[in-house]
């Protein structure tokens, strides 16, 4: 196995402004598995396929285990890639699907043989090695894929949204094998999804992107915790983080933020080094709580504008007084309201997160900064 | 047992009559077109082992006597075994240049994205709205000039020239559509694009290819515009024009010209019998997910 490194990794098509990837940065260690999470069109599949060798790179340098690559041809960067729509060869057998890549490198018959059992063994594909694909389920497929890719013995492994054709019962049980193959093989992995349920999950560490540009690099939890900007702090979580506008004012001393539907304390932050005027406020839908609307001095006040029962939970939608906009809160289940009725909401203090209105970069709480 | 109520009872009879009707309907116009179709070719075939004076008092009659000779007659007396050589030379080697060169160039057109690409598909798709009929006197012309008139070679390769467009058009849509993902595959395979052409575009595409050979062969095989124009001798002469040969300015021998029909037709019967299945296939691909 082996690291792969980005250094300001660029890449741009011919008459269009905007590069598709923009100054891209990126440690992938050894053996780790990396996560690139976005929306569509953010730059995630474009920057794999520049690893992969199936793009140029029109600026910036890519190392795979120590060696810059940027004009070596994919056949020679020892890296395999499994497919988005797993690219299986359809006139050929499972066996020869996985044999193709090593017969070209003129492998040794036995070796091939050899190779290609030990990948179907570990994939559970033995009794399907000579059936085509078109005889194959959507997992079987899957695996298929990923056993050309194995066999192949390479530095590292690239995914390019491989279950997203696959159904949601599915998709959880390939994730789990994905997760159990990485630890198996202690391979480099680098995989693309704009699903966080599966960056979360699956990554040991992500790497969010945003319009062709690297928003944050982490360990899941660390970036679900700490975004570095509202697009980060928007992208993960589900239903999405509440971002509002506000106006940074004191009371009572002590700086707070100001909507039309209420306060929201700002002790955390050192009120210095907060923005005069507009901030972006931010709060998890499973940090608000539900508290009564007329007797709270702190807090925001709106009317339930719509109640999804989910079973498990309850999601409140509450449009706040004064249009200061709309909040989503998960609740009990139990929780009795419906379309119409007054709430009150509250958040810990530790469940604020704060937004520069501007550049919507986070702005650190006084425990999150440097000493 | 109680019996169903009236009403209950009327619509079930109502809808199996429909059903009925509509398998009936249904079965009905397909037996009409097979006769449309086939009649005729039966007709022809029933002409081919009658002679010409039996037709003339008897169109449509059974065969009496089964005059197989005339076969032999056709194919010894009348050159028809030259003949049906030159076809065979000519539109298989037509055939096989223009699968070859038009699926190089539809799998270019489709895959690659260089500065003419459009203006290349646009000049080959536009030579097909034209009737090839306008280019025959220029197409004489070129061949006495490089010596290619009455040639097989030369009409070899007007006949690649003829089928070409039309070729590239048909397997670009279809080449168009195998997923980039399995060229990439194939790349990252270590495959070079000409390895990735023949081991992966021209398997996978091979029920378009094969509807264009089928397309191909039985145009050209049945061609006879160009080939009267462009061979004068006798010995060059393709089947076509040999069945021609049967018809004179105040006498046709109907008998002969039906019997060369059935030696004509017999390598189209075999083509579409050997292809027939890909054809089915090329013609189907993509309509269901």
């Amino acid at each position: 196995m082996a690291a792969v490194h980005l250094e300001h990794i660029c890449k741009r098509y011919r008459g269009t402004a905007q590069p598709a990837v923009d100054d891209v940065s990126l440690a992938v260690r050894d053996g780790e598995f990396m996560v690139l999470l976005g929306p569509s069109g953010c730059g995630k599949s474009t920057t794999l396929r520049m690893i992969a060798g199936l793009e140029s790179i029109s600026d910036g340098r890519l190392t795979i285990g120590g060696r810059q690559v940027n004009d070596v041809p994919a056949k020679d960067r020892d890296i395999a890639m499994v497919f988005q729509s797993y690219a299986l060869y359809p006139h050929m057998t499972v066996a020869d699907n996985l044999a193709f890549g090593l017969r070209r490198r003129k492998v040794p018959a036995a070796e091939i043989d050899a190779r290609v059992r030990s990948a179907a063994s570990v994939l559970g594909l033995g009794a399907l090695l000579e059936r085509k694909p078109y005889a194959l389920s959507g997992g079987q497929r899957q695996r298929v894929a990923l056993g050309r890719a194995i066999v192949r013995e390479p530095k590292a492994f690239l995914f390019d949204e491989p279950l997203s054709n696959l159904d949601a019962a599915l998709r959880v049980r390939t994730r789990n094998e994905l997760v159990r193959l990485h630890k198996q093989l202690d391979a480099t992995m680098i995989y693309v999804t704009h699903d966080q349920v599966e960056a979360m999950t699956m990554g040991q560490r992500i790497c969010v992107m945003n319009n062709g540009r690297v928003a944050q690099t982490g360990k899941p939890l660390d970036v679900y915790r700490s975004p570095a900007d509202a697009f980060v702090a928007r992208f993960l979580g589900n239903p999405p983080m509440n971002v509002l506008k506000a106006t940074v004012a004191a009371r009572d001393g002590r700086p707070a933020a100001r909507l039309a539907g209420g306060w929201l304390p700002l002790s955390r932050w050192d009120g210095a080094g907060l923005p005069d005027g507009d901030v972006l406020v931010g709060m998890r839908p499973e940090e608000v709580v539900l508290q009564e609307p007329r007797t709270t001095a702190e807090g925001l006040r709106g009317t339930v504008c719509g109640v999804e029962p989910l079973g498990a939970e309850t999601l409140l939608l509450v449009e706040l007084e004064g249009g200061a906009g709309e909040v989503t809160a998960r609740v009990h289940r139990d929780v009795a309201l419906a379309v119409g009725d007054e709430v009150g909401l509250g958040v810990a203090e530790a469940g604020i997160y704060l937004f520069d209105a501007a550049t919507e970069q986070a702005i650190a709480a006084k425990e999150e900064q440097p000493a | 047992m109680r019996s169903l109520p009236r009403s209950a009872a009327a619509g079930s009879f109502a809808r199996s009559l429909s059903r009925l009707l509509r398998s009936g309907g249904l079965m009905a116009a397909v037996v009409l077109y097979t006769l449309y179709s086939a009649l005729p070719f039966a007709w022809v075939g029933t002409m081919s082992v009658r002679t010409t004076s039996e037709i003339s008092a008897a169109h449509f009659a059974w065969p009496e006597t089964f005059h197989w000779d005339k076969f032999r007659t056709a194919w010894v007396d009348s050159n028809f075994a030259q003949y049906f050589w030159n076809s065979t030379v000519v539109v298989v080697s037509a055939v096989a240049i223009v699968t070859l060169l038009g699926a190089a160039a539809a799998h270019c057109l489709a895959r690659y994205n260089f500065r003419g690409n459009r203006l290349v598909y646009f000049v080959l798709f536009s030579s097909i709205v034209f009737p090839p009929q306008i280019i025959l006197i220029s197409l004489f012309q070129v061949l006495v000039e490089y010596d290619l008139y009455n040639s097989r070679l030369g009409l070899t390769l007007v006949y690649v020239s003829l089928q070409l467009p039309l070729t590239v058009y048909l397997l670009e849509g279809f080449f168009a559509r195998i997923p980039q993902d399995l060229f990439d595959a194939a790349k990252m395979d270590g495959y070079s694009d000409l390895e990735i052409f023949w081991r992966i575009v021209v398997p996978v595409g091979m029920p378009a290819i094969a509807t264009t050979v089928i397309l191909n062969f039985i145009q050209l095989w049945n061609e006879f515009l160009f080939a009267v124009v462009l061979l004068s001798d006798q010995d060059a002469r393709t089947l076509p024009l040999g069945i021609r040969a049967y018809m004179g300015d105040y006498f046709q021998d109907i008998g002969m010209i039906a019997t060369g029909m059935m030696i004509a037709v017999i390598p189209v019967v075999v083509i579409y019998a050997f292809f027939s299945e890909k054809l089915i296939q090329g013609m189907t691909a993509g309509a269901v997910k």
